[in-house]
This record gives structure tokens, sequence and C-alpha cells, in this order.
């Protein structure tokens, strides 16, 4: 008899008249029950062998799942909380490579913006050092030529003195000369006489 | 004797030395003669000298010292001399001297006053004046 035999045979059982279902099932210890069993027996299924083995087999779920599920689960976890750790980690670490970027690129707009500040005040001073530099060197060209026309002047003069001098020298020189030379005692008695007549007056 | 004193002494013997105002040199012999008598040689030396500048000053302010290029005739001086006389309201005594180099007229020193009307001086100023 097969499986499925056995069971169209219990579903007929169940369908046939109630007239002395009790008594010919227990007469001949035939019932469905009876027939699951002694189907399940057909194959070799014992029910206290069931029973110990299903015992047998919480058992066994149970200490897989103490000593090998559950820590495996345990360390699955640890290793997702260490994920997620990592993972917020490195969000944070790229938050702050980010900020730090950010910070960094004012500071460098900063640094630039001041280097080209100083760059200007230094072109500004340089510009204005070149400035007087060009305006004393002016002035002192000036001051120069001054004192060379200056000089040139007083050295014209004292010139054009000298030389003024000399001839005058010479002039009075020669005109004593002559002076002395055709002068005769006639002439510088009369000059003297004129001269006293000069020292009375 | 110190240097003050020896000119205040000088500055005495001075004043008797003078006669009428002019320096005598009877007076001046009888003053050195006082004094060889009165003071040790050694001593004189430096009064002397003192009264020697003192006369010679004196003398000078009483000489009107006449320059002259040229003849000049005694008329003139003596005209020169009173003038001077006149001026400075003392006797004056013209000692004339010729000096050609003064070209024509004359120069007359009476005491530490030039009075100069001569021809170089002339010429002197015109090359000052023309320089």
């Amino acid at each position: 008899m097969t499986f499925f035999s056995a069971l169209l045979a219990a579903d007929a059982a169940k369908a046939a008249p109630h007239a002395a279902p009790a008594a010919s099932g227990a007469a001949d210890g035939h019932g469905p029950l009876a027939d699951i069993m002694h189907l399940f027996g057909s194959f070799g299924v014992d029910l206290p062998h069931l029973i110990v083995q299903l015992v047998n087999f919480s058992i066994l779920a149970f200490i897989v799942y103490r000593f090998a599920v559950k820590p495996a689960l345990g360390q699955m976890e640890e290793r997702n909380r260490l994920i997620e750790k990592g993972l917020a980690d490195a969000q944070a670490a790229t938050q702050r490579l980010a900020e730090a970027q950010q910070a960094s690129d004012a500071k460098l707009n900063a640094a630039s913006d001041e280097a080209a500040k100083i760059l200007a005040e230094a072109r500004n001073s340089a510009k204005a050092a070149v400035e007087a530099a060009k305006a004393e060197a002016q002035a002192a060209q000036t001051e120069v030529i001054a004192k060379a026309k200056a000089a040139i002047e007083a050295d014209r003069v004292k010139m054009l003195a000298e030389v003024r001098g000399e001839v005058s020298r010479l002039v009075v020189e020669t005109a004593a000369k002559v002076l002395a030379e055709n002068l005769d005692d006639a002439t510088r008695g009369r000059l003297n006489e004129a001269a006293v007549k000069q020292l009375a007056r | 004797m110190s240097a003050a004193s020896v000119r205040a002494e000088a500055k005495r013997l001075l004043t008797l030395s003078l006669e009428g105002g002019a320096v005598s040199s009877d007076r001046v012999g009888a003053v050195l003669a006082a004094l060889a008598k009165s003071r040790p040689a050694h001593t004189l030396r430096p009064l002397l000298r003192a009264y020697l500048a003192n006369v010679r000053r004196e003398l000078t302010r009483g000489e009107a010292r006449i320059e002259h290029a040229g003849p000049l005739a005694a008329a003139d001086a003596d005209a020169i001399a009173a003038h001077f006389s006149k001026a400075l309201g003392r006797a004056v005594r013209p000692v004339a001297r010729r000096n050609d180099a003064l070209l024509g007229g004359f120069r007359v020193r009476v005491g530490d006053d030039v009075t100069d009307l001569s021809a170089s001086l002339r010429l002197a100023t015109l090359a000052k004046s023309l320089s």
C-alpha cells in the first residue's frame, strides 16, 4: 500500500455509514490514527524514536545556536558596528577634510589678499621712494647748478675786478713814471704853491 | 718800579722839561742831571726810555714835517706851519724834506695827524676808484 492509497482509505473510512464504525474499528484495532501510525511505521517512522530525535535535534539546535550561531551573530554585529563606525568616521573625516579644505581655501584667499595688499603697498612705497629720490636729485641738481652759476659769476666778477685793478695800476704807474720824468722843478714849484693855496682854503 | 709808575714818572719829567709849552733843552739837561744824581744808574734805563719817548712825541707835536716834491719856498713852508699852528692852537715850526716820489704837492705830518696834498696820493686814489 502506498502513502496516497492509505490517505484515500482514511478518507473513505470517514465517509462510510456510522453503523458499526466504532465497534468494528475497535474490535479490529483499526482507525485513522492507527492507520497513520501504521503508515508511518511502514516508512520506518517510529513515534518514540521521533520524539527522541526531536529532543536530540532541539539539543543540537540549542548547542549550535548557543556556541556557533550566537557568537557568529555577535561577531557579525560587532563587524557591522565597526563598519558603521568606520563609515561614520570616514564620513566625519570627509566632513573634516571638507572643512579643512574650506578653511585652507579661506586662509589661502586671505593670504592671497594680504599678499596682494602688501605687494600694492610695496609698489606704492617703491614708487614714493623713487619719486622722493627723483625730487631730491632734482633739487640737488638745481642747487649744484645754482652754486656753479654763482661760482662762475663770482669768478667772473673777481677776474674783472682783478683785470680792472691791474689795468688801473698799470695806468697809474705809467702816469707816475711819465710825470716823474717830465715834471721839472718849476712845474713842481707851481704845484706846491697850488697845494699851499688849497690848504689855506 | 712798575711800568705804570715808570710811565707816570716819565710824564712828570716831561712836564718839568717844558718851558712855555715847548720842550726846552736846558730843562731837559737839568732833569737828566738831577736823575743821574738821585738814582742809581741801573734803575734809570726804563725811566729814561719812557722819558725819551715822551720828549720825542712832544717835539713831534711841535713840528710840521713837510715832505715835498720839487722846490718849496721858505714862505710856503712858513705858511703851512702857520696854518697848522692856527688849527691846533699851539706853535708849530716847519721841518721840510724833499721827496720827489710825491710827484707834486706835499705831505704834512704834525704829531699823529697827516695831511696829504700830493699828486701821488691823487693817483693812488684814482687807481683805487678805478679798481
